[in-house]
């Protein structure tokens, strides 16, 4: 190689350099080739396949398999979406209740009637009892059983026996009652229901003394209250906390829904394990409180139907209850209504009523000596606890219809005028009987019958014949048009769960030819063989003495809500025009007749215009009755009256169902009360409208007669001359005496603003000493009027009287006075008494 | 004619090629919303443990950074190398899955299974599981995409075993291809045994479904998939038909409110988080399931949180920017530069695919349930970090992708 010249290394080189560009172009040339000519066949095999099958995957994992997810993430978010979110959310979610406070109830002047407050069930948990003792044990063991009292905290172990008693001692409960629940193995023992706030504090601060920390707990829930007990039981109706909380009977059923308010809740979000996420999100949904509720009902009103209705019930010996409705005729609102029997609100499972507990008596009795296991006896006597308290709870004045006899010959009336089928002309005559084909149907004054009448005088001796002749003179069609008219045939409407319906045959059997099998007509005409329902008969009754119009009762005046906003309120609603003004006008003339001599006689009042109808119906009750004999002997004594006559201001139904006959059959009671409405409803009819219009401020209008017999007021004299004085008493329609022989009026008996009878005497002391000793009251009951202000003015006291307008009546007896006899009173005392006449009045 | 480029050597050509772009793009935002999701999901849990409520999400966090980096690592390598790789790769995939059976090796649960090797030193816990699969995956394809060079072998015919014609069987296995298939049959019947100690049923699915699509996609004869369909269904139905925890997990599934101990509480609740989304979700952070009603949130029912935040809409997004990922990754496979790179897709691919449409399937009660994590999602570091460097295989692959040719 060293030989090598440089030329031949450079053309060597240049060879070389040649020879690797060629190679070079060779391979570049091959691979453009190969690039061209593709690969192998081979490898374009294997790729080819390699494609077509990761295709085949592309399919399968990229596009086949996602497509169900699609659908099923459609499915879950969107079709079923709203059902897993809202159950999601039930176990998200911590739920409590909020209480809604109840509305209150009120009457027309806004009395409360029904009121809430909250009270507290007291809740044990024996399971957290026992909690708390292991972690008492824990604190103040040491490892030897001794117990640590000198460590900080320290308190006593809380013992079950010292809770126990505790407890008891709050509660006033037992204390080995206690002392059970104690040692069950519970977290939630109920030991007190709804007790006071003063007692729940008590238990709050025994808690917290005793280191009782959960495991006796307060749940606060509503109580209702009902301040006057009784009063409108059937009307308001209660709330059953026993069972749901919601409103059972009355107002408070039907106006539930707003008396309740809205029961708020606050929703608190929660974890898996149940924790409070504080900072996650609440929900509050305010409590709504409930709205309040103002009744027609007069809390006054109210009252004295009640009073009236009690003071009956023991006067006639009544053994099945009965009702009292006033309404204002113009517009048809309540404004009292009272059944009998009845029971205390706050209460409603307790039968207090005396009637109904002495047959609870009886069954218990008979269950002692029926020989039936325990079981049955319990059984018979719960059963007839249900019933018993069924009975209470019922507004039987709405509830169920019966035969309102006599009373309802003031509709016949008013039907008849309207369609001057008969007029204040027309006579009729009483044999004592009629005739309905052949069938013979007698006068409650046997013949002779009442003879010869006028219209007037006919409705006032409530005589039967003379109203079978109006129904004839209507005819069956026009008499079922009234019927229907006055709304016999249809529910009223009122604002009351549970109206009764009337039984009246259809038109088709009630417009049939009268025959012994069709006395429809003729017995429907003086209210016997129909049943209607108390609240259909006053509403129609308004409408005869209203002017003509059907009005719809109602209860509810208006709800409003805790702003005062009035949410609803009825206002009066005219159904229809019965009858016109003029009928109207003339049926209360006619009617007044009845109380001004007539069979209503005896709820005269001096100073108002009463009108009215009696009625007394024999009436077999349909199906068995555990309580009462059914029979001729169940008489339905009743009185519709209203008044002022001229223009009325209050309409009154009351009736007592079953004053006892001292013995089978007879009419008397035992107290000698002849059973019939005018000797007994129209007497209470009379006390009771005197109170009802007295209390509605309406005036006394006096007729010439009256004004002898008016109350005057005695001016106070004192300090005046003699001369004055006397003619001061004198001037009032009084006598006068004078003691003494001073200048000047020292003293006066009575005192002034006394109110005694016009007519009797004043004394005037004049210098003298007026005696100051004591009088004791005479006995005046059984007496004559005459008779009973002799023996008080002996004592040096005054009659003022009350009652029936036929006092003067040598058979009008005082039967009471509003003094005790052998009371010592101060002279110139006013005795008041009620006399009344109980001479027989048949109807 | 311009500079033909493709001259450049293969270490130029892969320093020089750009990496698949859209693949990336959509690596990253499921991995983003993957993270922020383990937050959303993870704070109840992290609170109630008592830790801080960015705890496992800082963590995730980490991983997903380290995970990147690891990713465009593994995409700077030549993938050609993993044919060497491989073998080592399921070798120590094969060791540890022996290590993890060992007491004391891998971590104590109260259910007595040992997925997971413990944390030792800086090496985080971690399944080998994980690592098998990479294994298996990369061992499969490397076989597979040399079987075309590999000839048919041919057996003397007059060899016998004592009276057993063993030439003439062995010929015939060879022609039907079943020798082809022994190294694999035994490589993933030994994963399976050692997986069943474990026990790991839904890794060893995530094990055999990327092999099945590898040896699919690979070319083996379409009797053995015929056989191989056969064989698992019937070995499912009667799997079904006898084991009572199999059939029970069924009855689960139809209804899962009859049998609320019995593991339908998970599937309950997820059905409460999904069905609470609606069209548009409560809103992100805004989930209330995850406050401890659904069972592992932040884990296998993390997609439960997000459907129940983001709605339909939200859920539908994921899906679809999971289908694009698999469908530009079979894209990727489709036009890799040789068979190798094809498979290595293929099976990387299936195996992500399989583990969202698994996952999925059990979050929406779609399928009986099965522990099956999503991808980019549950919380997990390693599998976290592991499904990144197997995309950044992927983008590796892509960047060898040849360039369309230019007339």
């Amino acid at each position: 190689m060293a030989r090598m010249t440089q030329e031949e290394r450079e053309r060597r080189a240049r060879e070389q350099r040649d020879r690797e560009r060629a190679e070079r172009k060779r391979r570049i040339k091959e691979r453009r080739e190969r690039r061209e000519k593709g690969p192998t066949p081979d490898m374009q095999k294997t790729n080819r396949s390699i494609l077509f099958r990761t295709g085949l995957l592309v399919l399968i994992f990229g596009i086949a398999a996602f497509l169900p997810l699609f659908h099923q993430l459609y499915v879950i978010q969107i079709e079923k979406g709203a059902e897993y979110q809202e159950r999601a959310i039930n176990q998200q979610t911590m739920d409590n209740a909020v209480a809604a406070n109840r509305g209150q109830i009120t009457d027309v002047n806004g009395k409360v009637l029904a009121t809430s407050a909250t009270v507290y069930d007291v809740i044990l948990s024996p399971n957290d009892f026992a909690k708390l003792q292991e972690r008492w044990d824990e604190a103040f063991i040491d490892d030897e059983g001794n117990i640590r009292s000198s460590s900080k905290n320290y308190y006593p172990r809380p013992e079950a026996k010292n809770v126990a008693e505790g407890l008891a001692e709050i509660l006033e409960a037992d204390v080995e009652k206690l002392t059970k629940h104690m040692e069950l193995n519970s977290y939630y023992e109920i030991i007190a229901y709804r007790v006071e706030k003063e007692v729940a504090d008590e238990i709050r601060s025994f808690i917290v003394k005793n280191h009782l920390s959960n495991s006796i707990q307060l749940i606060p829930t509503s109580k209702r209250y009902y301040p006057y007990n009784s009063l409108a039981a059937q009307v308001i109706g209660w709330v059953n906390w026993r069972n749901d909380g919601k409103g059972a009977y009355g107002m408070e059923a039907l106006y539930e829904e707003n008396l309740a308010g809205q029961t708020g809740r606050v929703v608190t979000a929660r974890d898996g394990k149940s924790r409070e996420l504080k900072y996650s999100f609440q929900d509050y949904y305010d409590a709504t409180d409930g709205n309040d509720l103002t009744l027609t009902l007069d809390a006054t009103i109210q009252y004295y139907c009640e009073r009236i209705l009690e003071k009956g019930i023991e006067m006639f010996d009544v053994q099945d209850g009965g009702f009292v409705i006033a309404m204002d005729p113009k517009t048809g609102a309540i404004k009292g209504w009272a059944n009998s029997p009845t029971y205390d609100l706050n209460d409603p499972w307790e039968v207090t009523d005396p009637v109904l507990s002495d047959y609870l008596e009886r069954v218990k009795a008979a269950g002692e000596s029926g020989g039936l296991t325990d079981e049955e006896k319990e059984k018979a006597y719960n059963a007839a606890l249900a019933d018993m308290r069924n009975r209470q709870w019922r507004n039987k004045a709405m509830n169920d219809s019966y035969e309102p006899g006599s009373t309802f010959k003031s509709i016949v009336l008013a039907a008849a005028l309207e369609e001057g089928v008969i007029n204040e002309n027309s006579t009729y005559y009483c044999p004592g009987y009629y005739m309905v084909d052949d069938t013979k149907i007698e006068c409650s004054q046997k013949a002779p019958g009442h003879g010869q009448q006028t219209l007037a005088k006919a409705v006032a001796n409530s005589c039967n014949p003379a109203f079978m002749m109006i129904g004839q003179a209507l005819g069956p069609k026009k008499f079922y048009d009234y019927l229907e008219d006055f709304g016999f045939l249809e529910a009223t409407g009122i604002d009351m769960q549970g109206e009764g319906k009337s039984i009246v045959h259809s038109r088709k059997t009630f417009e049939a030819p009268g025959t012994r099998d069709n006395t429809y007509l003729a017995t429907a005409s003086f209210g016997q063989r129909i049943t209607v329902t108390p609240i259909q008969l006053i509403t129609a009754a308004s409408a005869v003495v209203n002017g003509g119009y059907l009005m719809q009762p109602y209860v509810m005046k208006s709800v409003t809500d805790q702003q005062g906003n009035i949410i609803a309120q009825n206002e009066p609603t005219v159904v229809r025009q019965v009858v016109s003004e003029e009928t109207s006008q003339r049926c209360r003339t006619i009617l007044e007749g009845v109380v001004n001599g007539g069979t209503g006689k005896r709820a005269y009042v001096p100073g108002y215009r009463i009108g009215g109808k009696t009625g007394s119906s024999e009436t077999v009750k349909s199906g068995e009755d555990p309580i009462i004999n059914k029979g001729k002997d169940y008489t339905i004594v009743s009185f519709l009256g209203f008044a002022p006559a001229d223009d009325p201001q209050i309409v009154v139904l009351l009736a007592y169902n079953a004053p006892k006959p001292v013995s089978p059959g007879s009419n008397y009671t035992e107290k000698k009360y002849y059973i019939s409405g005018g000797n007994m409803a129209a007497v209470m009819a009379g006390e009771l409208m005197e109170n009802i219009l007295d209390s509605m401020g309406v005036e006394r209008r006096y007729s010439d007669t009256e004004k002898a017999m008016i109350d005057v007021t005695v001016p106070n004299l004192m300090g005046q001359t003699a001369q004055i004085g006397k003619e001061a008493v004198e001037s009032s329609g009084l006598t006068v005496r004078t003691v003494g022989q001073g200048e000047t009026v020292t003293a006066q008996i009575p005192v002034g603003g006394a109110v005694i009878p016009s007519g009797s005497q004043v004394v005037l002391y004049l210098g003298e000493e007026k005696p100051t000793d004591l009088v004791t009251v005479p006995d005046v009951r059984g007496q004559t009027a005459d008779q009973a202000q002799q023996a008080l003015a002996r004592e040096g006291l005054y009659l003022k009287v009350g009652g029936s307008s036929r006092y003067m009546a040598s058979s009008s007896l005082a039967a009471s006075q509003s003094i005790s006899p052998g009371a010592q009173v101060e002279r110139g005392t006013v005795v008041e008494c009620r006399f009344m006449d109980n001479t027989m009045t048949a109807e | 004619m311009p500079t033909i480029k493709r001259d450049l050597t293969m270490e130029q050509q892969l320093a020089a090629a750009p990496l698949d772009l859209p693949f990336l793009m959509l690596v990253v935002l499921l991995t983003g919303i993957g993270v922020i999701t383990v937050f959303s999901a993870s704070y109840p849990t992290a609170i109630n443990e008592g830790a801080k409520a960015t705890t496992y999400f800082v963590h995730q966090g980490i991983y997903a950074l380290l995970g990147f980096v690891l990713m465009y690592a593994a995409s700077r390598i030549n993938y050609q190398y993993y044919r060497f790789f491989s073998i080592l790769l399921l070798g120590v995939a094969l060791v540890l899955l022996v290590l993890v059976l060992i007491p004391g090796v891998h971590t104590v649960r109260s259910d007595g299974v040992k997925r997971w090797i413990r944390r030792i030193g800086p090496i985080p816990s971690f399944q080998p599981s994980e690592v098998a699969k990479l294994g298996v995956i990369l061992f499969f394809s490397a076989r597979m995409s040399r079987r075309h060079e590999v000839k048919r072998t041919q057996y003397d015919p007059n060899v016998y075993l004592g009276k057993f014609p063993a030439g003439k069987v062995m010929q015939k296995l060879e022609d039907w291809g079943f020798l082809e298939l022994v190294p694999y049959g035994v490589i993933l019947l030994l994963i399976v045994l050692l997986m069943k100690a474990e026990p790991h049923m839904s890794g060893t699915i995530l094990i055999l479904i990327p092999a099945a699509a590898i040896l699919f996609a690979g070319g083996i004869g379409w009797h053995w998939i015929l056989i191989g369909g056969g064989v698992i269904g019937a070995g499912l139905w009667y799997i079904i038909q006898n084991t009572s925890y199999m059939s029970l997990r069924l009855q689960v599934q139809a209804d899962p409110w009859a049998y609320p101990q019995n593991g339908g509480y998970q599937i309950i609740q997820s059905l409460y988080s999904i069905g609470s989304g609606g069209l548009f979700g409560v809103g992100f952070g805004q989930g209330r399931q995850k406050q401890l009603f659904l069972p592992e949130a932040e884990n296998d029912f993390i997609f439960s949180v997000w459907c129940e935040e983001m709605g339909l809409v939200g859920a539908y997004l994921v899906l679809i920017l999971f289908l694009l990922l698999i469908l530009r990754g079979y894209w990727i496979a489709l036009h890799a530069r040789d068979p190798f790179g094809s498979l290595l897709v293929v099976g990387i691919i299936t195996l992500m695919a399989a583990q969202v449409f698994l996952n999925i399937s059990v979050v929406t009660n779609f399928l009986p349930t099965t522990g099956v994590s999503l991808p980019f999602f549950s919380y997990g570091g390693t599998a976290l970090v592991i499904q990144l460097i197997e995309m950044g295989i992927v983008l590796g692959v892509s960047r060898q992708i040849p360039a369309p040719k230019q007339e």
